[in-house]
C-alpha cells in the first residue's frame, strides 16, 4: 500500500510537471508574437502573392491579348514567390501606380523596373535590388561616333512623357543635347527609324526590350551611365518578407537562373550579357 | 539539523487524535504536496535552464558567430575593393613615378593576403550554411580570375611604357574586364555575406529576446507556485505536528526563493544587455563597415575617372552614387553634391551608413569623422574642376596623393568610431555571458541541495508513520 502511495505522488508531480511545461509553452507561444518581428502583414508566409507587373515594357513585363503576362519581371516573380512558397498572380501596374499598389494593398509585390531610391525609401521598402541596369543610349545600327554620353552634345534624343531620362542627360551630365518630345517609346522608336531623332535614351533592358520588338535596324552602344538597381517594392518595414526575398534573389544568381533569363529575354538585342552583373543589396532596415 | 526539528512530540502522535483513517491520509497529504512541490520546483529549474541556455545560445551566435563574420566579410570587401584600386593606381601613374608604382603593387600584394586571410575567416564562420558557403566559395573563384586579368593588365601597361594618366586602349580594355569582374561580381557578394550577417544578429536576437520574455513569466509562475507549496507544506507539517517550522525546509524555501527571483530578473537584464549589444554595437559597426565598404569604392572610382576617359561619366555617376549611400543629400550629380555636402552645418540627420553611425552620444568623434567626409568631398570637388590638360603627368601624380592623405585621414577617423563601438558591442557579449555563467554554474549545485533538503525536511514526518 505505502509503495503504491508513494508512486501516486510520483504520478502526480509527472502529471504537474508535464502540466506545467504545456502552460509555459502556450505562454511562450502567447508571448512570442508580441516580442518578435513577425507582422501578420509579412509577405513571407503569405499563400498567395499578387504581384505588380509593367504591361507596356516588352522583354520586361508585357500583358498579352489573352491576359496573361510575359517577360524578365514576370519570370523573376515567379521563381521568388516559389521559393516563398506561394503562388503568385498578377495585376498591371503602370510607372505612375507603382507606390499606390503597395500602400493600399492592391499588390503584395512589385516587380515594375521599379528602381531603389532613397525619396522612395521613405515610404515603401525594396528587398533586392535582383538586377542592376545602367542608363544607355540606342542608336540605329549604322550610326557613328556616338560612344558615350558626351557624344550625345548636339544629338536630337527622344523626351518621353513621364520620363526623366533624356532631361538627366542634359541637367545632370550637362550634356547640350536637343530634346524632341514624344508620348511613348514606340513614337520614339518610329521617329529613330525616320532619322528624326538620333538616339533614345533611358534604362538599357527597356531599350533591350524596344530593339527586340522593332526587330533590327537598331543597337544599343553599351555607354553604361547611370546605374540602376531594379528591387522589389514591398510594404514599408516588413522586415521578414523582405530578409526572405533577399535570400531568394541569391539563389536566384547562385543556381544561374538569373543568367538564363537574362539571356532568355535579352539575347540578340545588343545588350552585354557577357558577364552577370551580380546586385548588392540594399538592406532590410 | 534534522535532529533539532525531531524534538518529542508534546502529545500523543497527531494521527492517534484523528482515529485510525487518518494514519493513510496524513502520509498522502504530505506526499501528495510534496509532489507538487517537486513539480513546481522542476518547473522552476528547468525554464531557469532552459531560459539560460537559449540566452546564451544567442549571445554566442551574435558575439561569437555573426560579429565576427561582419568584420571577417567587411574585411574582404574592404581588402578586395583596394586590389582593384591599387591596380588602378599602378594604371595611371605609369613609367613617370616608380617609387609610387612600386609601393602600390606592394599595397596590392598586402591586401591580396587580406583578402585570403577574410575569406578563409568567413567561410569558417559560415559553418554549414550553404548559401554563405557557395558564396565564399564563388569569391575564392573570382579572385584567381581577377588575378589573371589584373597581371596581364599590368604587363601590357609596363610594356606600353606610357607617362601618367590614360594608358593605352589595349591597357584599358583588359583593365575593365577586371575592374567588372571585381565591382559587378566579387565585391556585391562580399558586401551580402556582411548584410547576411546582419540579418542573422537580428533573427537571433530578436527570438532569444521573445524566447526570454516567455522564459521571464514562466519563472514567474513556477516560482509563485513552488513558493507556495513550499510554504504550504511547512505550514501543513507544522500544523499537524504541532511543531517549529523544519529548518530544512526553510533552507530550502530561500534557496527556491533566491532562484526565483534571480530567475526573474535575470532575462530582463539579458535582453537588457543583447538590446546594448545590438542596437549600440552591432547596428553601428555594420553601418560603419558599410559605409568604410563604400567609401573605399569612391576612392578607386576617383582613380578610375582619371584612367579611362571613356567611362569617365559612368565612374563619376557611381562616385555619386557611393557617396549618397555613405551619407544623402539630394543631388544630381556630383557638383551638386560637392555644394551640399560643403554647406552642411554638423554631422546629425543625415539618412546612410555613416549619415545612421553618427549619433549625439559619439561626439567629437562623430563630429570628427563628419569633418573629414567633407574635407574628403572638397578635395574630390578640385580633382573634378581639374581642366582636361591637366589629368596626366605630375599634376594628376600629386592630385592623388593628396587625395590619399584625404582620404586615409577619413578613413582612419571612420575606423577609430567603429572600434568604440566594436569595443561596446564585445563588452555587452561578455557582461551577458558573465551573468549567465554565474547563474549555470551554481545551478545543479541549487538544485540537488533543494531536492536534498526536502526530503529532509519531510521524511522524519513520514517516519513517523512507519
Amino acid at each position: 500500500m505505502r509503495g503504491d502511495h508513494g508512486f501516486g505522488a510520483v504520478r502526480t508531480a509527472a502529471r504537474l510537471t508535464a502540466f506545467m511545461t504545456r502552460v509555459a509553452v502556450a505562454l511562450a507561444v502567447l508571448l512570442a508574437p508580441a516580442c518578435g518581428a513577425t507582422g501578420p502583414d509579412s509577405v513571407a508566409g503569405k499563400g498567395t502573392l499578387v504581384v505588380g507587373v509593367r504591361p507596356d515594357l516588352p522583354g520586361l513585363g508585357l500583358r498579352l491579348p489573352d491576359g496573361t503576362f510575359e517577360g524578365f519581371d514576370v519570370d523573376v516573380a515567379a521563381y521568388l514567390a516559389a521559393k516563398l512558397g506561394a503562388k503568385v498572380r498578377y495585376v498591371a501596374v503602370l510607372a505612375a501606380d507603382r507606390e499606390a499598389v503597395l500602400l493600399d494593398g492592391r499588390a503584395d509585390l512589385v516587380l515594375a523596373t521599379y528602381s531603389i531610391t532613397q525619396e522612395r525609401k521613405k515610404r515603401v521598402s525594396f528587398a533586392g535590388p535582383y538586377h542592376v541596369s545602367y542608363q544607355d543610349i540606342m542608336v540605329r545600327s549604322g550610326q557613328k561616333g556616338i560612344g558615350n554620353v558626351r557624344d550625345l552634345a548636339g544629338r536630337r534624343i527622344c523626351a518621353v512623357a513621364g520620363s526623366n531620362a533624356a532631361e538627366r542627360v542634359v541637367e545632370e551630365r550637362g550634356v547640350a543635347a536637343e530634346l524632341v518630345p514624344a508620348t511613348d517609346y514606340d513614337q520614339c522608336l518610329a521617329l529613330l527609324k525616320d532619322g528624326a531623332l538620333d538616339a533614345i535614351t533611358t534604362n538599357d533592358v527597356i531599350l533591350a526590350g524596344l530593339a527586340h520588338r522593332a526587330g533590327g535596324g537598331l543597337r544599343l552602344v553599351n555607354a553604361r551611365f547611370n546605374e540602376q538597381r531594379t528591387g522589389v517594392g514591398i510594404r514599408k518595414g516588413d522586415l521578414d518578407g523582405c530578409e526572405a526575398l533577399n535570400r531568394a534573389i541569391t539563389d536566384l544568381y547562385q543556381d544561374g537562373t538569373a543568367a538564363r533569363l537574362l539571356h532568355k529575354w535579352f539575347d540578340g538585342t545588343g545588350l552585354d550579357l557577357t558577364s552577370i552583373h551580380i546586385p548588392r543589396f540594399e538592406g532590410c532596415e | 539539523m534534522i535532529r533539532l526539528s525531531r524534538r518529542p512530540a508534546p502529545g500523543p502522535l497527531a494521527h492517534a487524535g484523528t482515529g485510525p483513517p487518518a494514519g493513510s491520509v496524513v502520509p498522502r497529504r504530505i506526499r501528495l504536496i510534496s509532489g507538487v512541490t517537486v513539480a513546481a520546483l522542476v518547473l522552476l529549474f528547468t525554464v531557469l535552464a532552459t531560459t539560460s541556455q537559449s540566452a546564451r545560445t544567442g549571445l554566442r551566435i551574435i558575439g561569437h558567430g555573426a560579429g565576427p563574420q561582419v568584420v571577417a566579410t567587411a574585411g574582404l570587401y574592404f581588402a578586395l575593393s583596394d586590389m582593384d584600386g591599387q591596380i588602378a593606381q599602378v594604371l595611371l601613374l605609369g613609367k613617370d613615378h616608380p617609387e609610387r608604382r612600386q609601393a602600390a603593387l606592394q599595397l596590392y600584394d598586402r591586401r591580396r593576403g587580406e583578402a585570403g586571410r577574410a575569406l578563409f575567416r568567413a567561410s569558417a564562420l559560415a559553418g554549414d550554411d550553404p548559401a554563405q558557403t557557395r558564396t565564399t566559395q564563388a569569391v575564392l573563384d573570382g579572385m584567381g580570375r581577377y588575378e589573371r586579368l589584373a597581371t596581364r593588365a599590368l604587363q601590357l601597361d609596363e610594356q606600353a611604357g606610357h607617362q601618367a594618366g590614360p594608358p593605352p586602349e589595349r591597357v584599358l580594355s583588359i583593365y575593365r574586364d577586371a575592374t567588372d569582374l571585381m565591382r559587378e561580381e566579387l565585391l556585391p557578394q562580399a558586401y551580402n555575406l556582411t548584410l547576411e550577417s546582419g540579418t542573422n544578429v537580428r533573427r537571433v536576437h530578436d527570438e532569444t529576446r521573445s524566447s526570454l520574455a516567455a522564459g521571464r513569466a514562466v519563472v514567474a509562475v513556477a516560482g509563485v507556485l513552488a513558493l507556495g507549496c513550499l510554504a504550504g507544506l511547512q505550514v501543513f507539517l507544522a500544523r499537524r505536528f504541532r511543531r517549529v517550522i523544519g529548518p530544512a525546509l526553510v533552507v530550502a524555501t530561500a534557496i527556491a526563493a533566491m532562484y526565483a527571483f534571480t530567475g526573474f530578473g535575470l532575462p530582463a537584464r539579458e535582453a537588457e544587455t543583447l538590446l546594448t549589444a545590438k542596437r549600440d554595437g552591432f547596428d553601428t559597426v555594420l553601418s560603419l563597415a558599410r559605409a568604410r565598404a563604400i567609401g573605399n569604392g569612391m576612392r578607386a572610382d576617383q582613380t578610375r575617372y582619371l584612367l579611362d576617359p571613356q567611362r569617365a561619366d559612368t565612374y563619376e555617376h557611381t562616385y555619386l552614387d557611393a557617396a549618397q549611400s555613405v551619407l544623402y543629400v539630394e543631388a544630381g550629380n556630383v557638383r551638386e553634391y560637392h555644394e551640399r555636402m560643403s554647406a552642411a552645418a554638423g554631422p546629425s540627420g543625415f539618412p546612410g551608413f555613416l549619415g545612421a553611425a553618427l549619433t549625439e552620444r559619439d561626439g567629437e568623434g562623430a563630429r570628427a569623422a563628419f569633418l573629414a567626409y567633407v574635407r574628403f568631398q572638397g578635395a574630390d570637388a578640385t580633382l573634378r574642376a581639374l581642366p582636361a590638360q591637366d589629368r596626366h603627368g605630375e599634376a594628376v601624380a600629386v592630385r592623388l596623393a593628396s587625395l590619399g592623405e584625404e582620404f586615409d585621414g577619413y578613413d582612419a577617423r571612420v575606423l577609430a568610431l567603429s572600434e568604440r563601438h566594436r569595443a561596446v558591442f564585445e563588452r555587452a557579449i561578455a557582461q551577458g555571458e558573465d551573468a549567465l555563467a554565474d547563474l549555470l554554474f551554481l545551478l545543479p549545485a541549487a538544485m540537488i541541495s533543494i531536492a536534498v533538503l526536502v526530503v529532509a525536511g519531510i521524511l522524519p514526518r513520514l517516519n513517523e508513520y512507519r
